[in-house]
């Protein structure tokens, strides 16, 4: 199955994607920053990347430029609750980035995982 | 010795005098005037040596000339010879004239010709005595320059100035003065002490006690009350003169009225105030997101755990609503912190306040009267049509409840003023040739200032407890701040309120954008048309072809007929003549499974059971929704 990495800071949140993500089957990676996303990244493994825009270390915006530098063809879903300037603008950012799909925290995780279907081509059974 | 002396003296006197033809000679010709005589056939018969030497001249060439020769002809027939034929006729003239001596050109003199009787009583010569007063004339008119000046400066200036006694009586004022007092007429300004215009009048006292000491001091900020009872503020300063006693004589005030600096201060201060609310609030709002994406998260997991048709599967519904009114709550704080995203189209003000005015009427209580008064109906703003919606529902439904008894009078203006006005009425950057003013005056209770000061803060409610979020006007402050727009409030207790609202007018042609291939057709099944219509505007321009309906018969026809069957619906829960399950039925008639999107208030449960097991994709939105809330919904149903 395809893999996973999840850039979340907030653990409870970054542990129901996980849970969810997993019942679907994907291979699923985690980091709590941005700079461990990218020192553990592992290009062959990760197919997708799901990434919070504001946290400690690196930010997301960071960890989008990086990944997508190592590994062009990786798929990027960004997540925002916003932060000093709303969400709008940092996703608007991430949007610029290349980042495929954007998401306004709350979201319905059915929602996105159905996206994640889409961009890496899965069939839904 | 000394009588020795004093006989020399005189000696030399008489000898003095005896080299002079007379002693009335030498007085003469050393006078600073210009004496001679004239006689009846305006003739110099004799003149002095001061006159000679202003006409650069001897007595031998002047004497025997007449007055027109020496002075010229013009001048004597204009000016000297009514007042010689008057003279010759018995009286004393005195005038004062200019004339252009060979000396020293244009000068000023007073002229005085006295009759010079002869013995037999008869006038035959007069003695004319001219007089050069150029230089009392020049200090003269300087002097008057200078006060002339001084009074300028002193009615021009906007500063208030005041002479009063040492006791507050007022003994001078300026027209400034009177301005910034509101001085109606001169009796009752003199009536009244310095004393009484000063709010507190203890500070009176103690400002004439700080000046005794005869040095000039400021006092900064001083609140008065002028005549009209209006409270001020004035940046006082003041003077004791002290008598050569060493008793206070009068003290000088200077008031420079500073109200709108304070205001404008004022504002300025709010505005930073609702800022680092703002960040705060949106940052709260920000950890509450990602809490609530858990929860929701969480929820949507649990609801695949549960088996079909589970009886708790009601009870993770509900947990899914209280997200949904919880993330309408965040998202009401970051508009309010301006961290939301607007989706911002060309929008007519007119259309939005027309709807606006149209809805509240519909459900308003006949003892109130609603009135409007539009002075544009072309001008278009960027905006979001739904948050502009809020704004105004949101000002009248405050005006409304600042109505006591529920009764009273709204009316609400629409406006266009230009930069130049709005730039003295907003303290903010201007950003357009022209601005959309709207304003809503209730006659309502009115509130004071301490409470005018708090009313953008979110959470601040006058209302009870439970009866309202406190979120209203700071949201409508995130909103028109967003558009680059100002609310203004100005209130008086027990009169009412009036909110002002500036948006910059969107310049730029608003034309409806153009699509190729054929339109989507969006269906609006709603109770309230007014609100669907600003959507529909919206959607409108957004390039959906729009039908509403609010009663079923109309519904199924629609649906009947294949050519207008929607392809996609917006279902607004206050449709109370088509309900869900009305919906979904008709749907299953016609064996059709558009993609739906409800709508519903924040404090309704709404029951989708049927719409889920009907296999019709849904969304939930609460409101207050906006435009782009709805285009996301929009784009993933259609996507679908």
């Amino acid at each position: 199955m395809p893999g996973i990495l999840i850039v979340e800071d907030n653990r409870e949140l970054r542990e129901m994607l996980k849970e969810s993500l997993t019942r679907k089957r994907f291979t699923v990676q985690e980091a709590d920053n941005g700079k461990d996303a990218i020192i553990h990244f592992k290009p062959g493994v990760t197919d997708l990347v799901v990434t919070d825009i504001i946290m400690p270390e690196e930010d997301g915006l960071k960890v989008i430029m990086t990944l997508r530098e190592i590994k062009p063809s990786i798929k990027v879903i960004a997540i925002s609750g916003g932060g000093k300037a709303g969400p709008a603008s940092y996703l608007n950012m991430a949007k610029a980035l290349g980042a495929d799909a954007i998401y306004y925290k709350p979201f319905s995780v059915n929602e996105m995982i159905g996206k994640i279907e889409e961009l890496l081509k899965i069939e839904q059974s | 010795m000394k009588h020795e002396r004093g006989k020399t003296e005189n000696q030399s006197s008489l000898e003095f005098l005896s080299r002079e033809n007379s002693f009335s000679d030498h007085i003469l010709n050393n006078s600073r005037s210009m004496i001679s005589v004239i006689n009846r056939d305006y003739i110099y018969v004799k003149v002095n040596t001061t006159f000679c030497k202003a006409h650069r001249g001897v007595a031998d060439a002047i004497i025997g000339k007449s007055l027109a020769d020496v002075w010229g002809k013009e001048t004597f027939t204009r000016n000297i010879k009514h007042n010689i034929d008057r003279c010759f006729s018995g009286a004393t003239v005195k005038y004062e004239a200019s004339f252009n001596t060979p000396q020293a050109g244009k000068r000023f003199f007073e002229v005085i010709f006295r009759p010079f009787p002869s013995n037999t009583g008869k006038i035959t010569y007069l003695l004319a005595e001219t007089f050069d007063i150029t230089d009392l004339k020049l200090t003269e008119k300087i002097a008057i320059e200078k006060e002339e000046e001084f009074k300028k400066f002193e009615t021009n200036l906007p500063i208030g100035f005041l002479r009063c006694e040492p006791d507050g009586k007022i003994m001078h004022v300026n027209k400034a003065f009177k301005l910034i007092m509101d001085f109606r007429n001169e009796k009752s300004l003199f009536s009244k002490n310095l004393r009484d215009y000063y709010a507190e009048k203890g500070i009176f006292d103690m400002h004439v006690e700080q000046l005794s000491d005869g040095k000039p001091k400021s006092f900064g900020r001083v609140p008065l009350i002028t005549c009209s009872g209006k409270e001020i503020v004035c940046r006082i300063s003041g003077f004791m003169t002290i008598n050569e006693e060493g008793n206070p004589s009068y003290i000088d005030f200077a008031f420079e009225d500073s109200s709108r600096e304070l205001m404008l201060e004022n504002r300025l201060l709010e505005a930073q105030k609702l800022e680092t609310i703002g960040a705060l609030a949106g940052g709260i709002a920000h950890d509450f997101n990602n809490i609530l994406a858990t929860i929701s998260g969480y929820s949507e997991l649990l609801i695949e755990d549960l088996p079909h048709r589970s009886p708790s599967s009601e009870k993770v519904a509900k947990i899914q609503v209280a997200v949904n009114k919880a993330r309408s709550l965040t998202n009401q704080i970051l508009t309010f912190s301006r961290q939301v995203e607007q989706e911002k189209v060309p929008v007519s003000v007119y259309e939005v306040l027309k709807e606006t005015i149209g809805f509240v009427k519909s459900v308003a209580p006949p003892s109130i009267t609603i009135r409007s008064n539009y002075k544009d109906k072309q001008k278009y703003v960027f905006a979001d049509p739904t948050q502009l919606f809020r704004v105004f529902l949101n000002l009248i439904t405050n005006a409304i409840q600042a109505l006591e008894d529920k009764k009273g009078i709204i009316t609400v203006t629409l406006a266009i003023e230009d930069d130049k006005k709005v730039r003295g009425d907003i303290n903010k950057v201007i950003v357009a040739d022209e601005y959309v003013v709207v304003t809503f005056r209730d006659t309502g209770k009115g509130m004071d200032q301490s409470l005018i000061r708090r009313i953008f803060e979110p959470f601040f409610t006058t209302r009870e407890i439970g009866k309202g979020s406190g979120l209203g006007l700071s949201v409508v402050h995130g909103i028109v701040s967003e558009m680059d727009g100002a609310i203004l409030v100005s209130s008086e207790k027990g009169k009412g309120s009036i909110f002002y609202i500036y948006l910059p007018v969107y310049s730029e042609k608003a034309g409806q954008p153009e699509f190729n291939g054929k339109k989507r057709k969006l269906l609006f099944i709603t109770g309230n048309r007014h609100e669907s219509r600003i959507l529909s505007l919206a959607l409108e321009s957004a390039g959906f072809e729009m039908t509403q309906s609010s009663e079923i018969k109309h519904f199924n026809k629609i649906l009947a007929e294949p050519g207008t069957r929607p392809d996609l619906v917006i279902y607004m829960s206050d449709a109370e003549q088509i309900r869900i399950d009305d919906m979904v039925s008709s749907f299953q008639k016609y064996s059709i499974t558009p993609p739906c999107i409800i709508i519903s208030e924040s404090n309704q449960d709404i029951t989708e059971e049927n719409l889920v097991s009907s296999g019709i994709t849904s969304q939930h939105l609460v409101k207050p929704v906006s435009l782009k809330e709805i285009e996301t919904a929009i784009q993933l149903s259609i996507k679908r």
